[in-house]
């Protein structure tokens, strides 16, 4: 599970409307803490909280503080030491039961998003969240550019709720309509083929009177050459 | 239209025709097959030509006492479910196999091995029944504890009841732990010491007398625990073991009759005549030879021989014996379940029987050094000093050393066979067993080369599959420096991690077995070779601690640490957590989590991962419109397959792909009322699964395959943290006509070859299914047949050509491996189950290799001819010119 690092320019987060099929309509909120120092032991800080309302529509309402003037210059050394920048999310079920997930970013892409970054949720088919990921939307790529310290102010989160797809079914009722149709089609008996011989065949025809003009044209030369 | 489709159809078949068949004398060409029995539970030697087994794969067999070959073999039911619980050998063979209260009784011809007799019957009652068989008579046993035994007896031949259960009131079974069948008794001790009873009861008699004896009575009163053990071959003798010493009795309907004789508990007797002979091992240290006791049971003469056996795996027990006059054929079976034939009173092995290859667990396929004669011009470019007079004398030297060797006509390297050939087709093939036992076998025969047994280890259970994990640490290519392999293990004891390093080409081990203080979590393989082009191996222990080996990898280790990325999946907390290793310091590995995906109530049932050396050749499809699709090919993704109970839809498999550096699922898809069984293959950019659909009561094959779209989004190299698009899937589901009993994609070289899905049946057969037939078609494919789509089929075929193993079944597959050979046409497999299978797949065909009877001599003459022809004729034509010049 590993691979060097070549941070490239994120464009945009695929927005395809996932057909939903959540069974149960619900609403889950989710408590973000992030961790501004990259240590073996993070310490997470309170950073906002996040409710979707309908688990079924995706709406979700993101309310998140300012980061001070402490957090920000700790978000810009973490950045410049290109550590990672650590989120801690717990989800508060319906039933009131609590559970939580890591997700780990590179600090330099959210720096130079300036905040911009989108909260992945992925659902089981049930409707029970399995995974909250963090990810950066953003144009700029980790190249070390400076960002000033007062646009690392607000985050501005985009929260994508992705269900999870009903898998394939084999084609059946396709297929046998095509069956059908070729059956239907040999029952009417083929169309009589109303054209002429010329213009059934014509692809055949000209080649070979094509390669009896050449070898017509070519042989009195040639006989007249040898003589 | 009609006409053009059907042609399209017939060249379908006919590219089935040319691309798979194996012509008749092309059989164990490239091929070679192992049959095995399993691990032999029961063995009775039948007559002077035969041993009847039965083994723990739900296999009944006859194995010449020549020469240790299977004379028949039947594969009976699923052995996770089914096993032989009695073999009796007269006239015929019968058998008693099952399991959940289903039993079928069958009887076979000893000598051809075909099924005379079978009937079956169901009972209710799912508890273990015991089972004798006496006078014609199968009698089926349950006790009920504290109160009765139920018996009830069947004509063995036809099933008929004799009409009612008989009960026999015996208050005194408290603990079947305690109790036995000892020929046509029941019987039990009240109590594990001297103070207790022995009771027993005739099953057969209408008497119903119950005989009690204290057993200080029959044994004397020393201290020790105590426990019965019917003796396996004996009519009504038993067995009273106390510290490990057994005395004999044979119980008869008046009093027990105790022999004077200290026994193991494993001796076995052997009728010689109307004289009865009992057999143990008594010397039986590893290193030392086997030595077996004789005792004739009535004079109590003993004797003593030494055999010329030894195995390393220790302890081999007697399975059965036979003994005519003074010669004896003892039938024995080692700790690594390999079974042998020894001869009294020589002490000769007739022959060995390797039954552990029947259980293997993990293989590997490994490259051979080069030749000698290779190496030494591989050297000759290895001083990078250009010193010219150097130089010139390596080539002069070199040149001699190879002239010489064609002079002496031999290559005079030792092991002559075990070096590499041109096309990279002959391979080590490491496999271990169940047993604890590595074998290295050579690719080209199926031959053993070397075999290795570990004492008190086992593999890891890890999904319901026992797995020994083999990691490739360097290959054979770095001549003067070995190749080594390292196999992870656990202690059967303690559960630590046991990590055996050895050479895979001779099998030795390098430095000791490593018997780690920890428990293994997760293992891995580091992706970065140190200056001796080793690569660590990483382990992560039970208390999350990381550690590498060898440690001379750990600076290669710190200078990646930041781009290093493993996870760990916990089948009990059902969660998936990634971690990097950032916090690394040259004192301490540090494993820091960096994601967490939660299952919750949801089994895990299978991980994949795409083979780490794996090519994708081709970035892209091309699509009608010249447009390219390119393929996401992310190497971080992990395939993972969960199946979780539903009040709704009884089971609901869920699969996700998840990006194992950030934890990001990139594509989850779900399906209602499927279950197990749930095989993986993930390769390239696609994922195909198989699972049962318990709506339709058919196995169905669904294919996942992940394209970027029309942009690449970093083209040079791809990274898991630059999101900038999610892929778009495209899907397909087929209806599959068999049972997948194991499932694989073919690995080539370079990946330009065609992927095959190897496909092993639960009918024996292994079938390969092209990548093209189940390839998703997508919006773009069905409306562009020119591209080369196949016309989506709902039900996939399973032709009889696509076999690869032709007419030589494989019962019970239990896995594949894959491996590519240097050339890229040609995937090596190995098919292992109860049998061994090896082959050579040629996806696109032989594309790169001539044909077999490709006329070497034709195309010669042919050209010489040309040659010859075309000099003739300038000849001709300048003495024409000169002759036209005269005129």
């Amino acid at each position: 599970m590993c691979l060097k690092f070549v941070v490239i320019v994120l464009i945009s987060f695929s927005t395809t409307a996932f057909s939903s099929n959540v069974e149960y309509d619900g609403w889950v909120n989710i408590n973000l803490q992030h961790s501004l120092t990259f240590s073996d032991k993070p310490v997470f800080t309170d950073r906002g909280n996040v409710t979707i309302q309908s688990l079924r529509t995706g709406t979700a309402v993101v309310q998140q503080k300012p980061l001070t003037q402490s957090d920000r210059v700790k978000l810009r050394d973490l950045s410049a030491t290109n550590e990672f920048y650590q989120l801690k999310s717990t989800v508060t079920l319906a039933d009131g039961s609590e559970i939580s997930f890591l997700s780990t970013v590179k600090a330099c892409m959210l720096v130079e998003s300036e905040l911009n970054d989108i909260l992945s949720v992925s659902l089981d088919y049930s409707g029970r969240v399995i995974a909250i990921t963090l990810a950066v939307a953003s144009t700029s790529t980790c190249e070390g550019a400076v960002v000033p310290i007062d646009k690392l102010k607000e985050f501005s989160t985009s929260v994508f709720v992705r269900h999870t797809e009903n898998g394939p079914t084999p084609d059946t009722a396709t297929y046998i309509q095509k069956l059908e149709r070729e059956r239907e089609a040999k029952e009417r008996g083929d169309v009589k083929d109303n054209r002429s011989f010329l213009a059934k065949y014509w692809m055949y025809i000209i080649p070979v009177i094509i390669l009896m003009v050449i070898t017509s044209a070519t042989n009195p030369e040639g006989a007249g050459a040898a003589r | 239209m009609i006409a053009t489709k059907n042609f399209k159809y017939i060249f379908l078949i006919y590219l089935f025709n040319i691309s798979y068949c194996l012509y008749e004398d092309q059989i164990g060409k490239f091929d070679w097959k192992l049959n095995y029995v399993g691990n032999v539970k029961f063995g009775t030697i039948d007559s002077t030509k035969r041993v009847i087994v039965a083994t723990e794969e739900n296999v009944i067999a006859s194995l010449s006492l020549k020469n240790g070959q299977i004379l028949w073999r039947q594969v009976l039911e699923n052995p996770a479910l089914n096993q032989i619980e009695l073999l009796h050998v007269d006239k015929e063979v019968i058998t008693v196999s099952g399991g959940k209260g289903t039993w079928y009784v069958r009887g076979w011809d000893s000598s051809s091995g075909s099924l005379l007799w079978e009937w079956s019957f169901y009972m209710e009652n799912k508890q273990r029944p015991y089972w004798i068989l006496s006078k014609g008579q199968l009698v089926h046993i349950i006790p009920v504890l504290g109160s009765h035994i139920e018996i009830t007896s069947y004509d063995v031949h036809n099933g008929r009841n004799n009409g009612k259960t008989m009960k026999i009131s015996t208050p005194w079974v408290t603990d079947l732990s305690k109790c036995q069948t000892a020929g046509v008794y029941w019987t039990c001790i009240s109590t594990n010491d001297s103070s207790g009873q022995l009771f027993y009861t005739d099953m057969l008699s209408s008497a119903n007398q119950v005989r009690t004896f204290p057993i200080q009575s029959l044994i004397g009163s020393a201290p020790g625990h105590i426990e019965i053990k019917p003796l396996e071959s004996g009519d009504s003798n038993l067995f009273l073991i106390r510290n490990n010493v057994a005395r004999l009795l044979k119980l008869q309907p008046e009093a027990p009759h105790v022999y004077p004789y200290s026994l193991s508990d494993k001796a076995v007797t052997a009728f010689n005549g109307d004289q009865t002979l009992l057999l143990q091992t008594i010397q039986n240290s590893p290193t030392n030879k086997l030595t077996i006791q004789t005792i004739e049971l009535q004079e109590g003469t003993e004797n003593v021989f030494e055999m010329d056996y030894t195995n390393e795996a220790g302890v081999a027990n007697i399975v059965s014996a036979v003994c005519k006059g003074t010669a004896c054929r003892i039938f024995v079976k080692s700790n690594d379940n390999s079974v042998s034939l020894l001869q009294l009173p020589g002490g000769k092995v007739s022959w060995t029987r390797e039954e552990g290859l029947s259980q293997v667990v993990a293989v590997e396929f490994f490259e051979l050094p080069l030749s000698e004669l290779d190496a030494s011009i591989e050297h000759e470019f290895d001083s990078i000093s250009g010193d010219i007079f150097s130089t010139f004398y390596n080539r002069i030297f070199s040149q001699i050393r190879q002239l010489l060797v064609v002079l002496s006509g031999q290559q005079g390297d030792s092991n002559i066979g075990m070096v590499r050939d041109e096309f990279g087709l002959h391979k080590i093939i490491v496999v271990v067993t169940a047993s604890g036992r590595l074998y290295g076998l050579d690719s080209m025969s199926g031959n053993i080369v070397w075999s290795q047994y570990l004492k008190g280890v086992e593999g890891f259970s890890v999904l319901g599959k026992l797995s020994v994990p083999l990691f490739v640490q360097r290959s054979a290519r770095y001549s003067p420096l070995m190749a080594q392999c390292a196999a992870l293990m656990k202690d059967k004891i303690t559960g630590h991690g046991v990590m055996y390093t050895f050479d895979p080409i001779t099998g030795q081990s390098i430095g000791n077995i490593e018997r780690l203080p920890y428990q293994i979590e997760q293992a891995m393989l580091l992706p970065y070779e140190d200056d001796k082009h080793m690569k660590g191996l990483l382990i992560m222990s039970d208390n999350y601690e990381v550690m590498v080996y060898p440690s001379s990898a750990k600076p290669v280790l710190l200078k990646h640490a930041s781009s290093i990325f493993f996870y760990t999946a916990g089948s009990k907390s059902k969660i998936l957590q990634g971690y990097n290793l950032v916090h690394s310091t040259t004192d301490s590995l540090k494993a820091t989590p960096t994601w967490t995906l939660n299952l919750g109530p949801a089994d895990l049932i299978a991980v994949n991962v795409r083979p780490s050396s794996e090519r994708v050749h081709s970035q892209g499809r091309v699509l009608a419109d010249r447009s390219v699709l390119y393929k996401y090919v992310n190497p971080n993704l992990l395939a993972i397959a969960t199946l979780m109970d539903d009040p709704i839809h009884k089971q609901v498999l869920s699969i996700y792909l998840v990006d194992g550096v950030t934890g990001l699922v990139v594509y989850s898809a779900a399906h209602k009322r499927v279950g197990k069984p749930v095989h993986l293959v993930h390769s390239e950019n696609w994922l195909v699964y198989s699972y049962y659909n318990a709506r339709f009561r058919r196995m169905e094959l669904a294919t996942v395959e992940l394209y970027e779209g029309p942009t690449q989004s970093n083209s040079t190299s791809f990274s898991s943290h630059a999101v900038s698009q999610l892929p778009h899937p495209q899907t397909q589901a087929y209806i599959f006509p068999g049972t997948p009993l194991a499932m694989l994609a073919t690995l080539t070289e370079r990946g330009i070859t065609n992927k095959h899905i190897l496909i092993a049946l639960s009918s024996g057969a292994v079938t390969e299914v092209p990548w093209a037939f189940l390839e998703p078609r997508g919006p773009h494919g069905t409306m562009n047949m020119e591209e080369g789509y196949i016309p989506y089929i709902p039900e996939l075929p399973i032709p009889a050509e696509a076999t690869i193993n032709y007419n030589q079944s494989i019962p019970q597959v239990r896995g594949i491996q894959v491996a590519p050979a240097r050339l890229e046409s040609t995937c090596l497999v190995l098919v292992y189950g109860l049998d061994l299978f090896y082959t050579r797949v040629t996806p696109s065909k032989t594309f790169d290799l001539l044909k077999e009877d490709f006329d070497h001599w034709l195309i010669a003459i042919v050209l010489i001819g040309l040659i010859v022809a075309s000099y003739i004729t300038k000849r001709l034509a300048s003495r024409k010119a000169l002759k036209l010049a005269w005129k």
